[in-house]
This record gives structure tokens, C-alpha cells and sequence, in this order.
């Protein structure tokens, strides 16, 4: 007979381990070591249950939840914590920092001045200025900054949050230089590097930290975040899983952020149902939000969402200037496209984006608002190796390249279009219609006029193929789309044009270059007009057939 | 001027088209295209047509309103005869030239129409002069400039994935002042397995020997169906936490009697004789070994040479009689009659609710 071996049997390995070590009652420090801030709440907990405390057991219970990411617990610990009268002063700023972490930054700066000066609340409030804008304030506590690794890393994070990456990155290096041993901040290169969008040079640093840390969560998403910009939403997501794979159903830490990358892999996929609660716990759920509203074509919705939204990073900016863009046009109003030209410009000219593929988006979409189709071009131009199979790409190339009278290549552009609510667009329809003219298929013009439903836009459709065909020579659908004007409306105008017209098809059969079976159809055509100008050209015409015995 | 009217009585359905106002009205409706200017030209055209002066103005004129504006001068006699008229009218015709220009710039591209219709092509062919006349109706209408709409369709940017924030190091310090090196030797984060509350609380309170957990908070999993591997966690959880008690059974190298033929009544002259005598109790004059054998003799426990695995029994008997419920109702003096149900559960319930 052998009773069980309490080492021996344990509630699951990393347990075990710590069994192992200590036998019978795991030591909170065991807990710690290993950053089971669970493990350690409830061994906390236990014991002031059993009434065997550790000093200082509420401070503990305070630190452990503020780095769970429990700010709320911690915050709250805190909170009683004060209320003592023989609280340490520094919990003023613990409490600070909880609340900073929970937005409430105008409580968080109140607290803070409770606490005696020290490095984390010069920290604390120098993070407070950043989060109000206050520049002088900013400036002040910059200055109170000191020369030691904590003071110096957070002031990497504020480089990183106003998007001075290579700021932030010196700073990082510098310190890495000085002790290889800090791995996390290989992290914060990664970081860095990601959001310069150099994400082959993220992952390679990532690779440092994760080959000692293999189940990090900051480290695993970044690297699915690397995976989709590097590949796609499907690697990504493999990278993601396996992070879900490992973590424990009681971890809460990042559980939003997977939850929201998730979305963003998928496409979109659930975003109206994950999104909405994450707008303001998540800077990118609300960006993520208006380009899914964007992408179903939902603009007021996208605009609603992102009207009040004051812009600071470039994807800001650009989603602001695309969302002012369609709805500018959508409801014709030149201040929303104003705004939108001007976002376009702001962005596409910054020093840290006119080298970028949005960079170069923004500055076509400033050039093509001011109607600018040569700079337009030189810009598409500059990133259509990127966009071959791209519908919104190719719709605004061709309409560049038609304006500036490349009819050809803008034909082409036009046709590789597959969406057929582009291709049911109006002014896909007029510009495409045009290039066909322009390179002498005016039957194909005619055809898109004939596939249209009768509409004020079929009219319109109508008087560009009578007019531009006409330009071009080509007579008998010039005077085919005048017959049908004029009989819709009798305005003389279309009377003249059609008769210009059909002595153009009869000049064109006298050089050869119309068969001389369409003076059959020209004939009906012209006596439909009761203008007395007709008996002349059809006694002209006839007589011409008699000589030249074309059957009429 | 004689000549010239009778020219131009030859001409009256060309002026027929010229009806600037009607044209006007008409054409306002359909499109936002600056008509005025259109018509504009196709008077000044004719001017330009009758005109014979091949001045530089007009050569760089031509150039600008492109091969689509037939400019090709025609039968030279007709335009002698109309000089006066085009003298007459020339200032008017600087302003249109002037509003052509301008609205040139800003819409048409202004390289040449390639394929455009040219008049001039159609010279060479020998026709009648009557067909050579009726042709004129060619170049009588000017074919309107329409302006085509732009949409830009903006570029949708691809959806944004989050990488959280750079640590700050807004940090709260261990309480005892040792350095935890979390932002620096590893990220400021819980690491992904975290112990199970409920869980290492049960472990806890069965490792300390302290029962004294009135509340174990037992959560709930929102849908379950969707969750295996948190149910599955939390069985294993379990069960490995039950393998950790002692086993309920153990089993002994000799044979034992089981525990409920020891609970059995004693025979009733046996029990008689307890309320009048008791039991030994560890005063008594022996050792310990002794008192074993005796007290369980009585108790019916067979004792081998190693008494561990008898006081085993004898101790497992105890603990049965201690927790049945039977029992205490009997200790607690209310009678019954009927000991049907002496052997009861005793396990403590591990309770796991699932919504």
C-alpha cells in the first residue's frame, strides 16, 4: 500500500513543476516566476481565507492584477488601498497608472499628484500630456526625464505612439547594445519595424525573443500580423491559432485583441458582431469598422462612424479622405470632397508616406479630385504593378488615361473590369462607350446603348454616341443615335445632326468605305423628319443610285 | 452686297440652324456642356469657312480646336464673296475665341483626335456639283464637345490588424522592491497558461488540509457546444485532482473483511453488555501494539503481522461511521428502528455546473 505521492500528482504541468520544487504549499514567488497572475490571485486569496498572510497581501493582490491586465481589479485595490490611513503614498500613483491603463486619464493625472514625485509619476504624467496633446506640458515632463533604462524605454513608447519609429528604434538599440540581455526589446524593434512596414526585418528580430519565449502572446500576434501583410489572412490566421491553441480558457490577457485580428484575417468576417463593442478598446475596431461599411458600400454609415474622429496616425488621415471622398460624390458636395482632396494631399506628400503604396494612392486621389489626369497617371502608374486584378484600381487608370485621350490603353484598362456594379455605372458606361469610338468600334458603343434600360442616362448615352461618332466619321451610328434623339425630341439640333449625318453615310459609301446597302437604311431614316431639306437630299441621293444602279 | 444676298438666300437653311436662342433652351436641359460656346463656334466656323484669310491667327486657331472642327476652306469663290460680311463680324469672333480657349484648358485633352473626320479626305472624289453641295451638310453641324463625368472611385485600404501597444513602463513596482525585470528580460505580460481559479482553489484547500472554503467560485462556460477544450480542461482538471486524494480503496496484501459487514449490528447480548461495561480505552495497562490487536479484535479486524494495513481498516471504519449520516442522526438521539441505509457516501460532491 502506497497513498499518492502529493508531488506527484498535479492539476496540470506547470503545477507540477512548482510542486515539484516545494513539495507541499506552493510559494506565491513560484507563481510569480512564471506569470501566473491567476495561480498567484488565488493563492493570495487562499490565504487570507486560511488566515496566513504574506506582507504587504493587498499590494500584492494589486500588482498581480495590474499586470494580469485586470486594471479594473487592480485600480479597485488600489482604491481601498488609499482609503487607509496607513497606505504607502506611492499607491497614488499605482492607482494612476491602473486608471491610465483603463482611459480615465483626467482621474488618472488627479491621483497622480497625490503620490511624492518619483520616475513612474513623472512617467505617468509625461504619458497624460501625450494623451491630452498638451505640448508644453509634454515638453516639461521630457525634460524631467532621467537617464535610466525605464525612463528611456517610455520615452521610446511616446516616439512610437506619435509614429517617430526611427526615433524609437535608436533608443532601443541603444540600450540593447548596452544589455543584450533585455530580450523584450527585440519586441519593440519588431514593432517598430512593422509599423515601417519593413515586416520581413519585424519577423527576424521577433524570431530573438520568441526562441526563448516561444508562447508569448504580444510576439505571436505580431508575427500573425507580419504573416498578413507579408502572405495573407490564412497564414496569418494559422499563426493566430496556435496561439489560441496554447492559452488556457482562463486567460483573459489579449482575448479582444485575437478576437479582432481574427476579423481582420478573416476579411471581415463577423466584424458587425466583434467590432462595435471594441471601438474604444481597440484604436484599429473602429477603422476596421468603417472600411467594412465601406466595402459593403455603406458610406453614410462609415462616415457616421468616423465624422468625429480626430485623425493622427496615416491610416486615419486616409481613411478620413476616402470615407469624405465617396460621400462627396455620392451626395455631390464639394466641401466633403474638398476635405478629401486635401487628407489625400496631407498624407500622399508626408515624408513618411509618399514612398508607400497608400502614399501613392492618396496623392492620385488629390490629383484625380482636382481633375489633374497627367499627375494622376504618374502616380497610378508608379504602383500598377500592384493592382493589376484590382476593379477600383483599373476604373480610375482608364478614366486617367481616356481623359488624356489614350483611348487605346484606357479600352483596355476598362475591359479588364469585372464588377458589375461598375460596369453597370454610368460613367463607366459614357467613358467606356467613348473609347470605342474614338478607336472606331462604334458598333460596340451602340451596343452598350442598346443593352441600357430607357433612362435620363440612356439619352445622355445617346448624345454622346451621336455626337462623338459624328466627330469621328463614323456616320451611320452618329445617324442612327440622332434618329432615335430626334424622335424622342424634336429639337432641331438633332434634326441637323442627323442630317449631317446621313450624307456622311453617303459621302462614306461615294469613297468606298460604307457598303452601299446602308443608303437602304439612311433613306426611311431621313423621311421620318418632315423638313423639306429631306425631298432634296433623298432626289440627290436616288438619283445617284439610278446612276450608279444601287438598288434602293 | 447684291451678290452676297443672293448667296445667302441660297444658303437660308444653314441659317435656319444658326436659331442661336431655340438651340440654346434645348440644349440647357441635357447637358451641363456650355452650349453657347458650342454654337458660338459653329458661327464662327462659318466665318472661318467663307473667310480666305490664311492669316497666323487662324493657322494656330486650327491647330487648337484640333482636326475634328472641319476648317478645310471651301470653293474659293463663295468665300470672296462673302469677305465683307467676315470683316463685319471678326470682333465678335475674337471673344469666342478667347471663351474656346479657356474651356479648352480645363476640359479636353488637347493632342489632335486621331481618326477624326476631315473633309479634306473626301476631296479627291469626283462627284457632281450638286452632290459636292450637298455635302456641305457635313460640316453645317459641329458635333458638340460632351463632357463626361469623373468618379473616383476611392481606394478602399485593407483592413487594419492590431499589435497592441509599446510598453510605457507605467509599471507598478513588486511590493518587497525586487526587480521583476517584466518589460525588459521578458514582455510585461501573463504568460498564455494561467492556472484555473476554481481549480488550484480546491487543490489548495486539499493539499492544506484546510476544508474551510465555503465558496468556491465555480464558473461557468458560455457555450459549451462551441468550447470543448475548456470542458475537456476542466474534467482532466479534476480527475487528476481526485488521483491526488488518497484512493478510496486500498488494496491490502491479506484478506480484510469489508467495511459494511463491520458496520453490522453486534450481537444483542454484545450490545447489552457495552451499556453496562466500556470499551478498553488507551489506559489501559499495555503498549500500543497490544491495544492495537485489542481494539481490533473486538472490532472483528483480522491482524496480520504488519498492523499498518489493519489500523488502515480499523480507521476507514471509523471515518464511514463518522460521516454516515445515519449515524449522526442516531448520535444525535433520534432513534430509528430501521438501520437500512448504513453505508452512505461519504465523498465530498465536486460540483461542476455547465450552462
Amino acid at each position: 500500500m502506497k497513498p499518492a505521492v502529493w508531488g506527484e500528482t498535479a492539476v496540470n504541468s506547470t503545477e507540477k513543476k512548482r510542486k515539484n520544487k516545494t513539495k507541499k504549499t506552493p510559494r506565491l514567488e513560484d507563481y510569480l516566476s512564471q506569470r501566473d497572475y491567476l495561480g498567484a490571485l488565488t493563492l493570495l486569496e487562499f490565504q487570507r481565507n486560511g488566515g496566513v498572510v504574506e506582507d504587504n497581501a493587498d499590494l500584492w493582490v494589486g500588482y498581480c492584477a495590474f499586470h494580469l491586465g485586470d486594471h479594473k481589479r487592480a485600480m479597485e485595490e488600489y482604491k481601498s488601498l488609499a482609503a487607509r490611513p496607513d497606505c504607502p503614498a506611492d499607491v497614488w500613483v499605482y492607482l494612476g497608472c491602473s486608471l491610465f491603463f483603463l482611459g480615465l486619464y483626467k482621474e488618472a493625472e488627479e491621483v497622480a499628484f497625490k503620490g511624492p514625485k518619483s520616475q513612474l509619476q513623472n512617467r505617468l504624467l509625461f504619458h497624460l500630456a501625450h494623451k491630452f496633446s498638451d505640448e508644453k506640458k509634454l515638453m516639461g515632463f521630457h525634460q524631467n526625464l532621467e537617464d535610466v533604462t525605464e525612463d528611456q524605454l517610455s520615452l521610446a513608447s511616446i516616439h512610437y505612439m506619435r509614429s517617430h519609429y526611427q526615433e524609437a528604434i535608436e533608443i532601443y538599440k541603444r540600450i540593447l547594445l548596452q544589455d543584450r540581455e533585455l530580450l523584450a526589446l527585440n519586441v519593440y524593434v519588431a514593432l517598430c519595424y512593422y509599423k515601417l512596414d519593413y515586416y520581413d526585418v519585424s519577423q527576424e528580430v521577433l524570431a530573438v525573443y520568441l526562441q526563448s519565449i516561444p508562447d508569448s502572446t504580444i510576439a505571436l500576434n505580431l508575427k500573425a500580423c507580419n504573416h498578413f501583410r507579408l502572405y495573407n489572412g490564412k497564414a496569418a490566421e494559422a499563426e493566430l491559432k496556435n496561439l489560441i491553441d496554447i492559452s488556457s480558457s482562463s486567460f483573459e490577457f489579449a482575448k479582444e485583441l485575437i478576437r479582432h485580428n481574427l476579423v481582420v484575417f478573416r476579411g471581415g468576417d463577423g466584424a458587425l458582431q466583434v467590432l462595435p463593442p471594441l471601438i474604444d478598446v481597440i484604436p484599429e475596431a473602429r477603422l476596421n469598422l468603417v472600411i467594412y461599411y465601406l466595402r459593403q458600400d455603406d458610406v453614410q454609415e462609415a462616415y457616421n462612424l468616423i465624422k468625429d474622429l480626430e485623425p493622427t496616425t496615416p491610416q486615419e488621415y486616409i481613411l478620413k479622405g476616402v470615407v469624405n471622398a465617396a460621400l462627396g460624390q455620392e451626395i455631390g458636395s464639394r466641401d466633403h470632397l474638398k476635405i478629401a482632396q486635401q487628407f489625400f494631399q496631407l498624407v500622399g506628400g508626408s515624408a513618411s508616406e509618399c514612398d508607400t503604396i497608400p502614399g501613392r494612392q492618396c496623392m492620385a486621389s488629390c490629383f484625380f479630385l482636382l481633375k489633374q489626369f497627367e499627375d494622376v497617371l504618374i502616380y497610378l502608374n508608379s504602383v500598377k504593378s500592384y493592382f493589376y486584378t484590382d476593379d477600383t484600381f483599373n476604373f480610375n487608370y482608364a478614366q486617367a488615361k481616356a481623359s488624356l485621350g489614350n483611348y487605346k490603353e484606357a479600352e483596355e484598362v476598362f475591359l479588364l473590369i469585372h464588377s458589375d456594379k461598375i460596369k453597370n455605372d454610368y460613367v463607366y458606361l459614357s467613358w467606356l462607350a467613348r473609347c470605342y469610338i474614338m478607336n472606331q468600334k462604334a458598333r460596340l458603343a451602340w451596343e452598350l446603348y442598346l443593352k441600357m434600360e430607357t433612362s435620363s442616362e440612356s439619352f445622355s448615352l445617346l448624345q454622346l454616341i451621336a455626337n462623338d461618332c459624328y466627330k469621328m466619321g463614323q456616320f451611320y451610328y452618329a445617324a442612327k443615335a440622332f434618329d432615335v434623339l430626334e424622335r424622342l425630341d424634336p429639337n432641331p439640333e438633332y434634326w441637323e445632326g442627323k442630317r449631317g449625318a446621313c450624307v456622311g453615310i453617303f459621302q462614306l459609301i461615294l469613297a468606298g468605305r460604307e457598303p452601299r446597302e446602308s443608303l437602304k437604311e439612311v433613306l426611311p431614316m431621313l423621311r421620318i423628319t418632315g423638313n423639306p431639306q429631306v425631298e432634296y437630299i433623298i432626289r440627290i441621293t436616288k438619283k445617284w443610285a439610278k446612276d450608279n444602279r444601287v438598288a434602293l | 452686297m447684291e451678290r452676297q444676298k443672293t448667296k445667302l438666300i441660297s444658303n437660308q437653311p444653314y441659317d435656319e440652324t444658326l436659331d442661336v436662342n431655340d438651340s440654346e433652351e434645348v440644349a440647357s436641359l441635357y447637358t451641363p456642356t456650355p452650349r453657347q460656346t458650342v454654337f458660338r463656334n459653329t458661327s464662327r466656323q462659318q466665318l472661318k469657312e467663307m473667310a480666305n484669310t490664311n492669316s497666323d491667327e487662324f493657322v494656330e486657331d486650327t491647330k487648337q480646336r484640333k482636326k475634328d472642327q472641319p476648317t478645310s476652306p471651301q470653293g474659293g469663290s463663295e468665300n470672296n464673296e462673302e469677305e465683307d460680311d467676315d470683316d463685319d463680324d471678326d470682333d465678335d469672333d475674337d471673344d469666342s475665341d478667347e471663351t474656346e480657349s479657356d474651356e479648352e484648358e480645363e476640359g479636353e485633352p488637347s493632342s489632335a483626335l486621331e481618326g477624326a473626320y476631315d473633309p479634306a479626305d473626301y476631296d479627291h472624289l469626283r462627284v457632281t456639283a450638286e452632290i459636292k453641295e450637298l455635302f456641305q451638310y457635313i460640316t453645317r453641324y459641329t458635333p458638340q464637345t460632351i463632357e463626361l463625368d469623373h468618379k473616383l472611385k476611392p481606394f478602399i485600404p485593407d483592413f487594419i490588424p492590431a499589435v497592441g501597444d509599446i510598453d510605457a513602463f507605467l509599471k507598478v513596482p513588486r511590493p518587497d522592491g525586487k526587480s521583476d525585470g517584466l518589460g525588459l528580460l521578458v514582455l510585461d505580460e501573463p504568460c498564455a497558461k494561467q492556472s484555473d481559479p476554481t481549480v488550484l482553489s480546491l487543490w489548495l484547500s486539499e493539499n492544506s488540509k484546510q476544508h474551510n472554503i465555503t465558496e468556491v467560485k465555480v464558473k461557468s462556460i458560455e457555450n459549451p457546444e462551441k468550447n470543448p477544450k475548456a470542458i475537456d480542461n476542466w474534467i482532466e482538471s479534476i480527475s487528476e485532482l481526485h488521483r491526488s486524494k488518497p484512493p478510496a480503496t486500498v488494496h491490502y496484501t491479506r484478506h480484510m473483511p469489508d467495511i459494511d459487514t463491520l458496520m453490522q449490528e453486534w450481537p444483542a447480548e454484545f450490545e447489552e453488555l457495552l451499556g453496562k461495561v466500556n470499551l478498553p480505552t488507551a489506559d489501559i495497562n499495555c503498549g500500543l501494539a497490544e491495544y492495537i490487536d485489542i481494539i481490533c479484535g473486538i472490532l472483528d479486524i483480522p491482524v496480520y503481522k504488519n498492523r499498518i494495513q489493519s489500523l488502515h481498516v480499523l480507521f476507514t471504519l471509523y471515518s464511514e461511521f463518522k460521516n454516515s449520516q445515519h449515524f449522526k442522526a442516531l448520535a444525535e438521539g433520534q432513534m430509528s428502528n430501521t438501520p437500512s441505509a448504513l453505508h452512505t457516501a461519504t465523498a465530498e460532491p465536486d460540483t461542476l455546473t455547465l450552462e
